[in-house]
C-alpha cells in the first residue's frame, strides 16, 4: 500500500516535471532564438522567418489533398478596415492588425482573446502590416508615427514613443523587424518633401539606439528627400546585415530639383543592426520620377547562381524589374524585366536601369508602363527553393504620367492616371529572369501575397475574392474558395497539435484553413 | 470529485471572463461599425470640439482621402483633383459628393466609406472650401489642363488613325466617334481614347447539350462566368461546365499599347479633338 501511495506521488511529480519543462514558465514569449530559427507551429514576425521567402517547410497540405480544404474557423473584426497585417503566432496566440487596432486570437478556436483599440485622429489611416514580438511584448506603430510596446498576455500598454512628427508629414504602418534587442522601425510620408529613415528603439526601454537617414536633410541644395522606409526588411545573422527597401523621392512626379541617382530613394540598403551603419546601397531605380517605391520584399536566398553557391538577395521591384544581388557586397547579378516596362533605355553594366529622361513626366503626358501602382506592390513574394521560382503577384499595367512648371517642386508635383491593368501570378526564374509560368488572375488587377510550402503548393489570390492553391511546378489550380473580398495581405501558415493552418485575410475577415480532422 | 468542482470553477472563471470580455468591448470598440463590403474605411467619431464643419471634414479627410486625393483635395496617388471635378462643381446640395463616398468608385479602386450624415457634411462643407482656395490660387496647381494637351498635329494624328494605329478597322469619324470631342474634352478625352472603361464585352456560351446563349458579359473570374441575355436575365455558369468565348473589341486598345510613341498619342488627339 505504502510502496503504491509513493509510487503515484512519485509519478505525479515526474510527470509535473515534464509537463513544466515541455510548456514555457511564462507562454507568450519569444526569445531571439526562437525568431532565428522559427518552429513549425510558430510564425514570429511578419514574414514568418528573416529571409523573407515566406516559405514554409509544412507538408501536411499536399497537391493530393489540398482539393478537401475547407474552414476550420474565421475570425470576424466587425469593423471595415481591410486586413493588410501578416498575423504573427506565437504560443498558440495570433496577434494582427488593422490602423489602430490589435487582435489576440486563440490559434486553435479562432475566438478572440483581447482587443486593442486606440483611434487616432492624425495619420493616413491607408493600412497596417502587423505587430512584432520580443519576450513578451508587442510593438506596434500607430498612424500618428509612434511606437508603443504592449504586454502580449493583455494588451496594455508598457510604453510609447514618437517615431516621428506626424504634424509634418510623417505616418507609420509597417510591422517592425526585431534583430537582438533592436526594434527597427520605418516611416511613411510621400506628400512632404521628408526625409525617409530607420530607427532603431531598445526593445526593454524604447530608446532611441540609431537612426539611419534615406537622404540627406531636408534643404541640402540639388538634392532629393524621400525614401520612406514602409515596408519590412530581412536579416543575415551569419553576415549580421539587415536589408532594406526604401521609398520613392519627393518630389515625386519633378526630377528637376533632385538632379543624379537621388541615394538612397528607391534603393536597397544593407546596414549593420547594431550601430545602423551603411555597409553597401544598390539603388533600384537611379532619379525615379513615377513613385516605384523599392520596399518589396528583400528575400535573402543561399543557393547556386550559374553554377557558383552565391549568398543573394532578390526582389521583385515596383518598377518592372527583378534583381538579383550578392548580398555580401551588394554587387548585382541578374537585372531584368518581369513585365512589360517601357522607361528605361537599357540595363546599365553596375546592373541599374538607365531611366529614358523622355519617359519623364511631361506638360502633355508621357505614356508609362508599369502604371503607379507599379508591376508588383506591397503584398509579399515567395520563393521556393526546390524549383527555384520567385512567384510574384504582377500587374501589367499602362499610364499617364504628366508635370509641369506650374506643379512645383514640393509632395506629388504632377499628377498620372492609370488607364489599362490586369492581374497575374508570375513564376520566374531566379538565374534567368525567364516567366516558367503565369497564372492569369483577370482584369481585376490585383492578386495577393504568395505563399508556397515545401509539399509543392503556392497559396495566394485572385483580385475576386478567391483564395488559390495553385500546383507550384506548373501554376495551376487545384482548389480554390471563395470569401467575397481579395486579399489585401499575404498568407501565412502554421502547424499547431499535428493540423496544419493556412491563414489568409479577406476583406475584414481572417479565414483559417485546414484539412478535415 | 475533483472534476466536478474544478469544473464549476471553470465555468464560473469563463462566465466572469465573458463578462469582462462584453464590457471591454463596450469600452474600447470604436464608436462606428460599418457594416458592408469589407472595402470601406471605419470612421472615428468627429472630434468633439471642432469648430466647424469644415474642420471636422477636414480631419476626416486626412485621414481617409488624402493618399488617393491629396492633402489639399487637389489629386494625389491615383485620385483625381477634386476642385475640379464637374461633379463635385455640379453638385448644389451635397447629395452627389455624398453618394460617391458612400458607394465608392469600384472600377476606379475608390473603396466606399460608410460615413454618417453628419460626417458627409463635414466632408462637403471641407471639399467645398478647397474649390473656393483652389480657385484663388494662380499657378501652383496639379492637374491637366485642355491647353496641355495641345501639342500634336492633327494630320499626322488622321494618317495614323487610318493606319499605323489601326483604329478606322472599328472607328469613323463621321460615324461613332463623329461630335466625340464635343461630348468630351482634354484629360478625359485622351483617356478615353487610349482605353473606353466602361464598355461592356459580349459573351457567347456553349453549354454541354450544344445549346448556346449569348449575351453582354456581366461576370468574369476563373470559376464563374456570367452574363445578361437578350431579355436582360443575368445567367451564370461554372467556367469548368461550359466553354465561352469573350468578346472584347475594347481590347485592341490594351494591345496597341506597347505600340505608340507619345507623339502618336498626342498626335491622335490634335485630331480627335476636329471632331466637333
Amino acid at each position: 500500500m505504502k510502496l503504491h501511495k509513493h509510487s503515484w506521488a512519485l509519478a505525479f511529480a515526474a510527470l509535473a516535471l515534464v509537463i513544466a519543462a515541455r510548456q514555457p514558465l511564462s507562454a507568450q514569449n519569444l526569445d531571439n532564438s526562437e525568431i532565428l530559427k522559427p518552429k513549425p507551429d510558430s510564425w514570429p514576425l511578419y514574414h514568418g522567418d528573416y529571409s523573407g521567402k515566406r516559405h514554409s517547410s509544412l507538408t501536411q497540405i499536399t497537391p493530393k489533398n489540398v482539393n478537401k480544404l475547407s474552414v476550420a474557423w474565421a475570425f470576424q473584426t466587425n469593423q471595415s478596415f481591410e486586413i493588410k497585417s501578416s498575423p504573427i503566432l506565437v504560443d498558440g496566440v495570433l496577434y494582427f492588425t488593422v490602423p489602430d487596432q490589435i487582435w489576440a486570437v486563440d490559434a486553435r478556436s479562432g475566438h478572440r482573446i483581447w482587443h486593442f483599440s486606440q483611434p487616432t485622429k492624425k495619420g493616413l489611416h491607408i493600412g497596417h502590416r502587423g505587430v512584432a514580438m520580443l519576450k513578451g511584448w508587442l510593438y506596434f506603430t500607430t498612424t500618428d508615427a509612434h511606437l508603443i510596446s504592449l504586454n502580449a498576455k493583455d494588451g496594455t500598454v508598457r510604453w510609447t514613443k514618437e517615431i516621428a512628427d506626424v504634424d509634418k508629414g510623417y505616418w507609420t504602418t509597417m510591422s517592425p523587424l526585431i534583430v537582438g534587442n533592436h526594434v527597427i522601425v520605418g516611416v511613411s510620408g510621400d506628400f512632404d518633401n521628408l526625409a525617409g529613415f530607420l530607427r532603431s528603439f531598445d526593445a526593454e526601454t524604447g530608446a532611441t539606439q540609431w537612426q539611419w537617414d534615406s537622404t540627406p536633410p531636408v534643404g541640402t541644395p540639388n538634392s532629393t528627400t524621400g525614401g520612406m522606409t514602409w515596408m519590412t526588411g530581412t536579416y543575415d545573422p551569419e553576415l549580421n546585415l539587415i536589408y532594406w527597401g526604401t521609398g520613392n523621392p519627393t518630389p515625386v512626379l519633378n526630377g528637376k530639383t533632385r538632379p543624379g541617382d537621388d541615394l538612397y530613394t528607391c534603393s536597397i540598403v544593407a546596414l549593420n543592426p547594431d550601430t545602423g551603419k551603411l555597409a553597401w546601397g544598390f539603388s533600384i531605380s537611379p532619379h525615379d520620377t513615377h513613385d516605384w517605391d523599392a520596399v518589396e520584399t528583400p528575400v535573402l536566398v543561399d543557393a547556386d547562381f550559374h553554377g557558383q553557391p552565391r549568398k543573394m538577395l532578390m526582389q521583385a521591384s515596383r518598377n518592372g524589374y527583378f534583381f538579383v544581388l550578392d548580398r555580401t557586397n551588394g554587387k548585382s547579378l541578374l537585372t531584368t524585366p518581369y513585365g512589360p516596362t517601357n522607361w528605361a533605355l537599357g540595363v546599365d553594366k553596375e546592373g541599374h536601369p538607365i531611366p529614358n529622361p523622355d519617359k519623364e513626366p511631361s506638360p502633355d503626358g508621357r505614356l508609362i508602363a508599369p502604371d503607379e501602382g507599379g508591376l508588383t506592390n506591397y503584398r509579399a513574394p515567395s520563393f521556393d527553393p526546390k524549383t527555384g521560382l520567385f512567384i510574384v503577384d504582377a500587374h501589367p499595367s499602362y499610364s499617364i504620367y504628366f508635370a509641369k512648371p506650374a506643379d512645383g517642386a514640393y509632395g506629388w508635383a504632377g499628377a498620372d492616371y492609370g488607364l489599362w491593368g490586369k492581374g497575374v501570378i508570375d513564376a520566374i526564374d531566379y538565374q534567368t529572369g525567364k516567366i516558367r509560368w503565369t497564372h492569369d488572375l483577370g482584369g481585376n488587377g490585383s492578386g495577393a501575397g504568395v505563399l508556397t510550402t515545401d509539399s509543392g503548393l503556392t497559396i495566394t489570390g485572385d483580385g475576386s475574392g478567391n483564395v488559390l492553391a495553385l500546383d507550384t511546378s506548373n501554376g495551376k489550380t487545384l482548389w480554390h474558395a471563395g470569401t467575397g473580398a481579395g486579399m489585401e495581405s499575404s498568407p501565412t501558415t502554421y502547424e499547431l497539435d499535428g493540423r496544419q493552418y493556412i491563414l489568409t485575410g479577406n476583406g475584414s475577415l481572417l479565414f483559417a484553413w485546414a484539412l478535415p480532422q | 470529485m475533483k472534476t466536478f468542482l474544478g469544473m464549476q470553477r471553470f465555468l464560473a472563471g469563463l462566465t466572469l471572463a465573458t463578462a469582462a470580455g462584453f464590457f471591454a468591448l463596450w469600452v474600447i470598440e470604436p464608436a462606428v461599425h460599418a457594416a458592408g463590403s469589407g472595402q470601406a474605411a471605419v470612421a472615428p467619431a468627429a472630434p468633439a470640439h471642432a469648430a466647424t464643419p469644415a474642420e471636422a471634414g477636414g480631419l476626416l479627410f486626412q485621414q481617409n482621402c488624402t493618399f488617393c486625393h491629396g492633402r489639399d483635395a487637389m489629386g494625389g496617388e491615383t485620385g483625381p483633383d477634386l476642385t475640379r471635378s464637374q461633379l463635385v462643381l455640379g453638385d448644389k446640395d451635397g447629395s452627389k459628393i455624398s453618394e460617391v463616398i458612400r458607394n465608392g468608385r469600384i472600377e476606379k479602386k475608390m473603396p466606399p466609406f460608410a460615413f454618417s450624415d453628419q460626417q458627409l457634411a463635414s466632408l462637403v462643407a471641407f471639399i467645398r472650401e478647397r474649390v473656393t482656395a483652389a480657385a484663388a490660387m494662380n499657378g501652383k496647381r496639379r492637374g491637366v489642363e485642355v491647353a496641355d494637351l495641345q501639342t500634336g498635329n492633327a494630320e499626322s494624328g488622321k494618317q495614323y488613325f487610318d493606319g499605323a494605329g489601326g483604329c478606322s478597322k472599328c472607328h469613323s469619324p463621321t460615324g461613332d466617334l463623329a461630335g466625340i470631342a464635343t461630348r468630351f474634352q482634354g484629360l478625359r478625352l485622351e483617356e478615353r481614347m487610349l482605353y473606353p472603361r466602361d464598355v461592356k464585352s459580349k459573351v457567347t456560351v456553349t453549354l454541354p447539350n450544344g445549346q448556346t446563349v449569348a449575351g453582354t458579359l456581366a461576370y468574369l473570374d476563373e470559376f464563374t462566368v456570367g452574363l445578361r441575355d437578350a431579355n436582360d436575365t443575368y445567367r451564370s455558369w461554372a467556367t469548368a461546365n461550359v466553354k465561352f468565348k469573350v468578346d472584347s473589341p475594347v481590347e485592341a486598345h490594351a494591345e496597341q499599347f506597347p505600340k505608340y510613341t507619345d507623339a502618336d498619342i498626342h498626335n491622335l488627339m490634335a485630331y480627335l479633338q476636329t471632331l466637333r
